[in-house]
């Protein structure tokens, strides 16, 4: 047995909810099981009760929603994500994070909302979700809300769910075709491997607005504070690289661990800025179709 | 045992699929992970959480309460010593602890849950005790003692010197020539240091057993193990046992590499069955224990002197090679002396001094692993060749050739190389023809930041094993004419039971799906083999095969003379069927001489057809404690690497576009399984080379032990080719004149790397692996002009 | 501890079966159904050797609980031959030399089984993506790869599960 724990397949999210409520703390949500699971085997978590919202149809869809975006059910697996066209054309960045998240059997199992719930600072879809200012709908017995996913991330293996409360979708604003969008990591190997860095971007070509969010470089995801001036097209990229590098510098505060030292995460920052900002300023190549394969 | 022509060969040389394939692809094949005994109950082991500590007290009580709880043990209830080489190994820790991970308490229950719940209720009172980490510090008088009672230890006399009140187990020396006058006739010399970290073979399947004991001190062992025979030799020892009242069986292995090479889980089952009362005891490996309780690669510190002539030719090697043994030197000591043997590379070295120490510390302890020691060692000699080549401006390629060894020379222990030796030279040369490695090189194409490197580094290796090794097989043919083999070495992936098949096969003159390997060795039934590593089992079990064949053929050919009115001189074999000479149509099949012939009138002659073989290495000799001479090697297989890779020297990443390795294989006795060696082997040695070490803490704890931070090669971290190149020099004693290739694909291949990265960014790296964040450090450093 | 009462059908067969909630699919299929092909390599789904399909996808069974595959197909290795004949997978891993120690072949051929019912025809980037989640420690990966490629390119690539 992985662990000891009782099994409740949440019959309504209001049914899920009461029962996290109840066991105040000491139940989890049973997404795909890829980090949870793992968790309890190893002793750092050990609920009392697993409550599985997987057969909630609500939570299991992918929903174009009326102002143009797109809600992801927090059931939908990684994979199920990266058959969806819309995912792969429009929010690219995301599509890319999910691609990289473990392997191919986890990505049959692993949720978007989980990989979020979890909340560690390398979480592969935070960068992508922050730039492309995602947020989480959530659900509790005291009513509904919203978190933009960079307000759920609070610290290390910390999000702001409350014992009680339950993602249920995550929100992605409506996204037009002038907005590139980019996802990086840095890993140890090529095969699955968590991220030494990770890092994501959004690019207005209209407004020139750029947006990047860095990860496993703090206690949370970063997302860069704004550039007050617009990026054009033709900047050039290691001027640019240059003033996003010296912002990043100050807002991350990387440690050293076993898939990298401090210093080498903080030199991997202005490498992968400019990859991202190559990716973002200059005219898109034939890309390739991001998708589960 | 003669070579033979490959055009009259009918099997051997074949590319035949393995026979158990069929097995594994339809999950039928069965592992000791999926045996089940009736009756049979489930172990878990508490471990200790200190370096070194002193186990001041061990309350198991509340242990006992768990339900399902059948026995529990603590080191005090086991009162033995474990070792091959050297007895310096309990099976619980007892009294003191000496790494983290070490097994200190084990309990055997109903269930698996039942035990490891148990387990968390043993509760161990420590005392910390001052560790050592470091084994050069390991090697100081003032350092903490390992082993305060190494001075007691029994061990194989005449080959190994442990050294009474110190932390080294063993120490080899290898005096040849006159060193001191050598470095001094040198114009040139170099010397550097280097380092090989700790490393886990990671095999698929982790350690498993199943024991049980029955009345009368009987024991009985389902192992996933690669050496039976020593499996039962070292509990006889350890447990006082006869060896007839010791069975030991082996079904399917998932992977070895050597850390399955001796006794490992087997006496803690064993001990918890007799505790229960004779109920098998089931305990297996979890991931973690794998990398953290069952040892791993010994450390390596090399420190290597050179000294060349200024027009490139070797006057004298001088080495320290300074061997982390970890906790408990069993194999350990063995590898520092093969190792030292080997320690000067396939190179003429008129003047040689190796001092090879193999040294306790306080942390997970070191195996066999597949090169024993030759990998860690090959990677400092095949690093400063390249070094000095480049010192006195000559090409690391014509270097090496002006110095391998060739017909006449002489090795650092005294042995004179013949014809039959294999060529080295001509492995060379084929892996620099198939990199281009004369050719300027190629930039990588549109990204500047990517630089290329081609790099080179041969190897050789004899089997390291002792003067006494032996191997047996037994045929016996079936009732319908085909044949069975009986062997005790372990086909635990590699694919000798294919070539053995083969080899069968011609010898017999059967129909190769005629002949079988029974796949489970039963030390009942199965004859004997020293041990399934060292790369031997090919070459002695193929001995041992012709033999056992040649044997079965005597018999056939008696009856059937018997049976056909004439002599045996006459009797020709072929197609499974006797006749004699020029008469095939009064042919006699197998099926009808294979349990006695009878005449029309209904007499019989003959008999169950059984034949059996074996082969001994002879004329081996134990090294001169004081000097290395004499000699140790049944056979050396020689080869070379050329690797070309790519560098992103922004993020220090490496891929490797191309390995090329050549190997003389003597005789290719199976191309298909070969290749997959090569293969397999480079991808491993490639791990080692970029990704794979063991991490410890400032307390030595171990930090990687899951796959999550010990990162292998995955499908997608493979080179963009490996072009695999058999010389064929025929050894003159092996089975159609093969030699043994199953550890040399990863020999050297670190070394290959470290040649080519230097090619590329014009950096010299002593220490693996060579990961990004390593080289970016290097690459940082070198522009900052550090 | 409750026990939950699940049913499932695997490898064909319909399978009532009653579980604790802490048993993982993996434990299931190994020690119940005795289905022992799937193997547990690492316990936390990193290694890939107990990947069986779960309605047709990959997924580690060590990572999945019993409860959680309750009304569920399972397919595992042991059904991938179809009446003692093999698929044209499982042969072309026995010619392509794609099979050595074989604890991580089952696993193996379920996740490229997994791939060529979804993708029959699959590009050499496909395949290794598909199988790059099943650790080899004995075969170096080449033989496995041209093993999937040479069942995708032989008549009978795609097989309805």
């Amino acid at each position: 047995m992985i662990g000891s724990f009782e099994y409740v397949r949440a019959s309504s999210i209001e049914q899920g909810c009461s029962l996290l409520a109840e066991y105040d703390g000491q139940a989890a949500v049973l997404a795909g099981g890829t980090d949870l699971l793992v968790n309890i085997r190893s002793g750092i978590a050990a609920p009392r009760l697993l409550v599985d919202f997987k057969g909630i149809s609500d939570m299991a869809q992918i929903r174009a929603d009326e102002q143009g975006g797109v809600a992801v059910g927090a059931s939908v697996s990684l994979n199920a994500l990266l058959e969806n066209e819309t995912i792969c054309q429009r929010y690219r960045a995301l599509a890319e994070a999910a691609q990289s998240v473990g392997t191919y059997q986890v990505r049959n199992r692993a949720t978007l909302a989980g990989n979020l719930c979890n909340a560690s600072p390398a979480a592969d879809a935070a960068p992508a979700l922050f730039v492309l200012n995602a947020s989480v709908k959530i659900e509790s017995p005291r009513g509904k809300r919203s978190l933009t996913v960079r307000d759920l991330f609070v610290g290390v293996k910390q999000s702001a769910l409350a014992p009680d409360e339950v993602v249920t979708a995550v929100a992605l604003p409506a996204i037009r075709p002038h907005i590139r969008t980019k996802f990086l990591k840095k890993q140890r190997i090529r095969g699955h491997d968590l991220a030494v860095i990770n890092m994501a971007g959004a690019y207005n070509t209209q407004t020139g607005e750029l947006s990047v969010a860095i990860g496993s470089c703090a206690k949370t995801p970063i997302l860069l504070p704004p550039l007050d001036d617009r990026v054009q097209e033709k900047t050039l990229v290691d001027k640019l690289v240059s003033r996003l590098n010296e912002l990043a510098q100050q807002e991350v505060s990387p440690i050293t661990d076993l898939r990298g030292s401090a210093e080498y995460r903080r030199a991997m920052i202005p490498v992968f800025l400019k990859r991202l900002l190559r990716e973002l300023l200059c005219p898109p190549g034939a890309s390739a179709q991001v998708g589960a394969s | 045992m003669t070579p033979r022509n490959s055009e009259e060969l009918t099997t051997v040389g074949k590319p035949l699929s393995r026979e158990d394939a069929l097995d594994k692809v339809t999950g039928a094949a069965q592992f000791v992970h999926d045996l089940a005994l009736p009756g049979m109950l489930h172990a878990a082991m508490l471990t200790s959480p200190h370096s070194a500590a002193r186990i001041v007290h061990i309350d198991a009580t509340r242990a006992r309460d768990v339900a399902g709880v059948r026995a529990v043990l603590v080191g005090e209830d086991l009162n033995f010593r474990l070792g091959l080489y050297m007895q310096d190994k309990p099976i619980l820790a007892r009294g003191v602890a000496r790494y983290q991970g070490e097994p200190v308490a084990a309990v055997a229950a109903d269930t698996l849950d039942a035990a490891r719940a148990a387990c968390q209720r043993i509760n161990v009172e420590y005392e910390p005790l001052p560790a050592v980490f470091d084994p050069r510090e390991a090697m100081s008088k003032s350092a903490p003692l390992v082993h305060e009672n190494l001075h007691t230890y029994e061990y194989m006399q005449g080959v190994f010197s442990p050294k009474p009140h110190s932390n080294i187990a063993h120490h080899q020396k290898i005096r040849f020539g006159d060193v001191t006058k050598g470095i001094l006739d040198a114009e040139l010399v170099v010397k550097e240091t280097f380092y090989n970290p700790p490393v886990q073979h990671v095999p698929m399947e982790t350690h498993a057993v199943i024991a049980r004991t029955l009345p009368d001190d009987r024991i009985e062992v389902h192992s996933s193990c690669q050496s039976p025979y020593t499996v039962r030799h070292l509990l006889s020892v350890c447990f006082g046992v006869p060896h007839q009242k010791i069975r030991v069986r082996v079904p399917y292995v998932g992977g070895g590499f050597g850390g399955k090479a001796g006794l490992h889980l087997e006496p803690l089952a064993i001990c918890l069955s007799k505790a229960t009362g004779g109920r098998p005891v089931k305990l297996v490996a979890s991931r973690e224990e794998e990398f953290n309780t069952l040892p791993s690669r010994q450390g390596l510190y090399s420190t290597i002197e050179i000294g060349v002539t200024k027009d490139g030719v070797i006057k004298a090697l001088k080495a320290e090679y300074v061997w982390d043994a970890g906790a408990y030197a069993d194999y350990g000591v063995n590898i520092g002396r093969a190792a030292a043997y080997s320690g000067a590379g396939p190179y003429r070295v008129p003047n040689c001094w190796i001092d090879s120490y193999v040294v306790y510390t306080n942390k997970v302890f070191g195996t066999a692993f597949r090169g024993f020691g030759h990998l860690e060692v090959l990677w400092g000699i095949e690093r400063i060749t390249d070094m000095v080549a480049r010192r006195l401006e000559m090409d690391p390629f014509e270097f090496r050739l002006k110095n391998l060894l060739q017909e006449g020379d002489r090795t650092i222990t005294g042995e004179t190389v013949t014809a039959g030796h294999g060529r080295p030279d001509q492995c060379l040369r084929a892996v620099a023809d198939a990199i281009k490695w004369g050719e300027p090189r190629q930039p990588a194409p549109e990204k500047t930041h990517r630089k290329r490197g081609k790099g080179l580094a041969v190897l050789h290796k004899a089997p390291a094993m002792p003067t006494f090794t032996s191997c047996s097989a037994v045929i016996k043919l079936d009732e319908d004419g085909s044949a069975d083999i009986l062997v005790s070495g372990v086909d635990y992936g590699q694919g000798t039971y294919t070539a053995l098949r083969q080899i069968a096969a011609e010898e017999l003159k059967l129909p190769v799906e005629k002949v079988h390997v029974t796949w489970d060795c039963d030390t009942a039934f199965s004859p004997y083999d020293w041990q399934t590593v060292a790369s031997r089992f090919a070459y002695m079990g193929g001995n041992a095969i012709i033999e056992a064949a040649r044997d079965c053929l005597r018999q056939i050919k008696s009856v059937a003379a018997a049976a056909l009115n004439t002599t045996a001189d006459r009797i020709v074999c072929q197609d499974g069927r006797a006749f004699v000479d020029g008469d095939p149509s009064k042919a006699i099949p197998y099926e009808k001489l294979a349990l006695g012939y009878t005449f029309e009138n209904g007499n019989s002659i003959g008999g169950p057809v059984i034949g059996h073989g074996r082969y001994i290495a002879e004329g081996l000799t134990h090294l001169d404690l004081e000097t290395g001479q004499g000699l140790p090697a049944l056979f050396w297989t020689y080869g070379a690497h050329a690797v070309e890779l790519e560098v992103d020297s922004e993020t220090g990443e490496v891929e490797i576009l191309k390995v090329v390795t050549a190997l003389d294989a003597g005789k290719v006795l199976n191309p298909k399984t070969c290749r997959g060696q090569v293969v397999g082997g480079v991808v491993q040695g490639l791990g080692s080379a970029l990704w794979e070490a063991f991490i410890f803490d400032e307390q030595g704890r171990l930090l990687n032990r899951s796959f999550v931070d010990y990162k292998i090669p995955t499908a997608k971290d493979v080179p963009r080719a490996i072009e695999p190149i058999f010389i064929e020099t025929p050894e003159p004693g092996g089975p159609y004149g093969a030699r043994g290739i199953a550890e040399h694909p990863m020999i050297s291949i670190p070394s290959a790397v470290g040649n080519a990265l230097h090619d590329a960014l014009g950096i010299e790296f002593r220490e693996l692996p060579l990961t990004a964040e390593r080289i970016h450090r290097a690459i940082r450093a070198a522009k900052e002009g550090r | 501890m409750k026990m939950h009462t699940i049913r499932l059908v695997a490898n064909g067969q319909q399978e009532e079966v009653n579980v604790p909630a802490g048993m993982t699919l993996l434990e299931l299929l190994r020690e119940r159904l005795y289905l022992t092909g799937a193997k547990e390599g690492c316990g936390e789904g990193e290694c890939g050797a107990c990947t069986v399909l779960l309605n047709g996808k990959p997924v580690t069974a060590c990572l999945v609980l019993a409860v959680e595959a309750d009304g569920c197909e399972v397919q595992t290795i042991e059904g991938e031959a179809v009446n003692g004949e093999l698929s044209t997978l499982q042969q072309a891993f026995i010619d392509a030399g794609a099979v050595q120690c074989g604890f991580c072949t089952p696993g193996m051929i379920m996740s490229a089984r997994g791939l060529l019912s979804r993708n029959p025809n699959p590009t050499k980037e496909e395949i290794v993506e598909a199988v790059a989640g099943n650790l080899c420690r004995c075969t170096g990966y080449e033989a496995i790869i041209a093993a999937v490629r040479q069942a995708a390119q032989s008549q009978e690539g795609c097989r309805d599960t």
